[in-house]
């Protein structure tokens, strides 16, 4: 280990550096300063005018689509932790070792294969004459108007997160050390109360973190609304290409964009607090 | 004892797939005894423990605790607290809510709650870290945790599996005296699982040695110490000299051995010790009973072997010395300084080893 | 009573079973919009639905014929590959640093190593966009791939990094030792030592610049740039064509992330420690 970095220390460390100051600080810092331009003719000239953000948080569409946005994303984030929790709990305690590294092989592969097509796929089970309703035909019921529906949209959002949601639980189940489940039970803990008295407790920050990510998936995601969701409600990615199709409205595009950062900041800092709360004094 | 065994294990057999880690075991554990169970790691000690625990089943016998069988009981649903190896305290919980678990566990109330695990830790003496976190205690502080943790029901039986092999040498000592003042104060039935012979014997009243899934003896620490049963506890105390040969004569209380390093014989307390001319058997003695001389000791009843020295290890207020016989085997003499004094202690100096016959013991080979 | 490998007693076979099936439904959730694409790209219907009708190609020669395809196929790859190796390099750079070095801000260092695939895909095209058009970078495949390296890298920095984690410390040191300069231990002990990860880290950001685009490239087989405008496109369009180019992007994918987990998992590494006899 040295302190000081020498040339051939920089050879390795710069490059990264560079480019993510380049093309990733300098866009978002540039997404600052684009909120505050103005826009005149349907052209956008540099500006240092509060305008667009007291537009922005003067609409009541934008509060009723942060609200939703905020709410689906929440309510994504329990119901993919609540069903992927059985799922990574089983593949952790009840499949042998080999079994459990196939399952992660298995999980690995969605995470990285194109979300946007799977959930254009969707559609084929979802759709007025697609499988499910056909299904749903053969006993009698139906057709329901499945897409374009929030229930369609929470499905593209468990598309998205259940995968890293798995991963991210099972990752921290596992490591959970054996030892503390059988004195569980050997302090009288039976089986389920000891998931919930000892297993949850031990990986908390694991599935905290694993909600998080869920959240900031959904939160920012604009497939699954517009895709499965039909766009309605709109959230606020819906709202982000909206107005930049609508009048070169970049800059209050901006506003919104800079106000979701912030929401995610926010989200995320307390969810880390959470996870680690009581750990040290 | 059949009155008041707490713990019985009958015909008691575990496999793990083709591997038999513990067979056909038969004992006993009385009620309010503190008993170790002693053996190199593999010898199946760790698994008895948790088959009392109901953390493995046995896959054949039967284990009765209070005359009940358990075989079937689950874990949860039996009054076996164990301590771990690694203690396995609740990282997420601090010391008080650790201590409070089982009694949770068992719908106790609050204030009820709280009241009897102050009491503990108080017995404990670590009231002052009521509200730590686990990671902040010292070794021996999470030690007595885990006890108050698992004593905080009173139970009639406490497991402990290894529970003092992280602990470094001086707190270890200290700990041991803790535990066996709580065990006698208590009353409470004791099961110690430990590879180290110290541990056992200066804690244990009685102690249960294995080897590689069997039972090779049980008695008391002297019992085991002065007349080991088999060879395998001889060797494995390591505190005695080994002469294996072949029974030569047996009679008027004197068995005599024909061994590689020449006639040995040595007096039998029990004349009918099955002891057959021509079986193969061994004569054991305490490497603190074998003597050394330069010349060949007068004296009715001594076994003496012409031996030579290959080296030598002081610790403490004894010696050590390392001698080879005629026909090479090692064996050794411990020995105070001052009973050493007046030999010519030098690597390759030639000597007689003795003892008197009523110092070795024979131990028949199975 | 038959042989008990586990503790048997603590079990409860109906609730193994039942969270058993359960792993299954939960894959089944995952992989159903995957089979349903590949299955439907053979469907002979014009409209993908159940009853299946006739196994046909026809999606696939309508897609295989238009030189959009192609031409939208050859700019994935040249992106992809593009991204791949900047990315497995600059993540390889990142890695190195953190294994070797201590330095102020090196947590601001790693936060910009690691953060940018947080960011939501829209909140950075937007950004990208205004600010690419800004220094004249955009519009064309330079702007996809410096976009795609900048959410990319951080994959490659970490799954290198694990590797490295995995390494004796005293390694390196000891090349030093040997005689060998930074340079020489880097390329004759450090590259040796990650090459599974570098390969794998090459073949996961491949796989991910392909998804986050390929898409774009192939229906429109323009110079689309990012994923906000392939939206215009799907919207409401439900076309076999799709599920063809679907399965071909399903399955590039999946070979490139199975390569890589092959690699990375060490599997059919031929040097594992021999037994002591």
């Amino acid at each position: 280990m040295r302190k000081t970095l020498s040339l051939y220390g920089l050879t390795f460390s710069l490059p990264l550096l560079i480019w993510q100051l380049l093309f990733f600080v300098f866009p978002l810092v540039f997404l600052v300063a684009l909120s505050f331009w103005t826009v005149k003719n349907f052209r956008m000239q540099v500006d240092f005018d509060s305008v667009n953000w007291v537009t922005m948080y003067g609409r009541s569409v934008f509060w009723k689509a942060y609200g939703t946005t905020f709410a689906l994303a929440a309510a994504a984030s329990v119901l993919v932790s609540a069903l992927a929790f059985p799922c990574s709990y089983a593949i952790s305690f009840k499949l042998s070792e080999t079994a459990r590294r196939w399952a992660v092989f298995l999980m690995v592969i969605p995470f990285f294969t194109s979300y946007l097509v799977r959930v254009y796929s969707w559609q084929i089970f979802l759709s007025d004459a697609g499988i499910i309703n056909v299904m749903l035909g053969w006993i009698g019921l139906g057709p329901y108007a499945l897409l374009n529906t929030v229930g369609a949209t929470m499905i593209g959002y468990l598309t998205l997160t259940f995968p890293l949601v798995v991963l991210l639980q099972l990752f921290s189940l596992v490591f959970i050390d054996r030892t503390l489940i059988e004195a569980a039970h050997n302090l009288r803990c039976g089986r389920l109360r000891t998931v919930f008295a000892v297993i949850i407790p031990s990986a908390r920050v694991g599935l905290v973190i694993a909600a998080l990510f869920a959240f900031i998936l959904s939160f920012g995601d604009f497939v699954s609304p517009i895709y499965l969701g039909g766009g309605d409600p709109t959230t606020l990615s819906i709202l982000i290409t909206d107005t930049t199709k609508s009048g070169q409205q970049w800059p209050r595009a901006a506003v919104i964009a800079l106000t979701m950062i912030g929401t995610l900041l926010v989200v995320a800092f307390a969810a880390v607090r959470f996870a680690y709360k009581g750990r040290t004094k | 004892m059949t009155n008041d065994a707490l713990v019985t294990f009958e015909g008691v057999v575990k496999r793990f797939g083709s591997f038999v880690a513990v067979q056909r075991m038969d004992f006993e554990i009385a009620k309010g005894e503190f008993l170790a169970i002693m053996g190199s790691s593999g010898c199946g000690k760790t698994t008895t423990l948790r088959m009392l625990a109901g953390l493995e089943a046995p896959s054949e016998g039967v284990i009765r605790l209070a005359g009940k069988p358990i075989n079937d009981l689950p874990t949860w649903s039996r009054d076996t607290p164990m301590v771990w190896q690694s203690l396995a305290l609740f990282p997420f919980l601090n010391v008080i809510e650790n201590v409070e678990f089982a009694l949770k566990m068992r719908g106790v109330g609050k204030a009820e709650r709280r009241r009897r695990a102050e009491q503990w830790l108080e017995r404990m003496q670590i009231t002052e870290f009521a509200g730590r976190n686990i990671s902040q205690l010292s070794g021996g502080q999470r030690q007595r945790v885990a006890l108050a943790r698992s004593l905080v029901v009173e139970p009639e039986i406490l497991l402990l599996d290894e529970p003092l092999s992280a602990l470094d040498a001086a707190l270890k000592v200290r700990m041991q005296s803790v535990l066996k003042n709580l065990q006698r104060e208590t009353g409470i039935t004791f099961v110690y699982v430990t590879h180290s012979q110290s541990e056992a014997f200066s804690m244990a009243d009685r102690v249960v040695i294995m080897s590689r899934g069997k039972i090779e003896q049980i008695g008391t620490p002297q019992e085991i110490y002065r007349t080991p049963r088999t060879r395998f506890v001889a060797d494995f105390l390591g505190s005695s000299n080994i002469f294996t040969g072949k029974v030569a004569a047996a009679e008027g209380g004197i068995v005599t051995l024909n061994t590689p390093a020449g006639a040995l014989s040595l007096a039998s307390p029990d004349p009918s010790a099955h002891a057959v001319v021509g079986q193969t058997a061994s004569l054991t003695v305490l490497d603190t009973k074998t003597n050394l001389a330069l010349r060949s000791p007068s004296g009715r009843d001594l076994n003496a072997i012409p031996v030579r020295m290959i080296g030598e290890e002081f610790i403490g207020a004894t010696a050590t010395v390392y001698l080879e016989t005629r026909d090479g085997q090692e064996i050794r003499i411990q020995k105070s300084h001052e009973e050493l004094a007046n030999l010519p202690l030098q690597i390759g100096q030639e000597f007689e080893a003795y003892w008197s016959y009523d110092d070795g013991h024979l131990v028949m080979e199975h | 009573m038959s042989d008990k490998d586990t503790a048997s007693i603590n079990r409860n076979r109906a609730v193994d079973g039942a969270l058993k099936l359960y792993i299954v439904l939960g894959y089944a959730f995952v992989f159903a919009p995957i089979a349903a694409s590949f299955v439907f790209s053979f469907n002979s219907d014009r409209f993908p639905s159940i009853p299946l009708g006739q196994f046909s190609l026809e999606w696939y020669q309508a897609v295989a014929s238009d030189p959009l395809v192609w031409q939208g196929l050859r700019n994935t790859l040249f992106v992809g590959v593009t991204v791949g190796v900047l990315a497995t390099a600059l993540g390889f750079g990142a890695a190195y640093t953190d294994y070797r070095y201590r330095f102020f801000g090196k947590q601001v260092y790693l936060a910009l190593a690691l953060l940018p695939p947080t960011i939501p895909v829209i909140i950075l095209g937007l950004a990208m966009l205004a600010y690419l058009s800004r220094i004249n970078l955009s519009g064309n495949a330079l702007s996809v791939i410096i976009t795609h390296v900048v959410i990319c890298a951080p994959f490659a920095m970490a799954i290198i990094r694990l590797r490295l984690s995995q390494m004796d410390p005293d390694l390196e040191a000891a090349a030093w030792n040997l005689g060998a300069s930074e340079w020489a231990a880097m390329r004759h002990v450090i590259v040796p030592f990650a090459m599974p990860a570098i390969l794998g880290a090459l073949f996961i950001t491949m796989a991910v610049s392909f998804d986050e685009f390929a898409i774009a490239w192939f229906v429109s087989g323009l110079n689309e740039t990012l994923p906000v405008k392939v939206l215009g496109f799907l919207q409401g369009q439900v076309s076999p064509r799709i599920n063809a180019i679907g399965t071909f992007v399903f399955v590039t994918s999946m070979t490139l992330v199975i390569l890589a987990q092959l690699l990375l998992t060490g599997r059919g590494e031929k040097n594992r420690p021999a037994a002591d006899e």
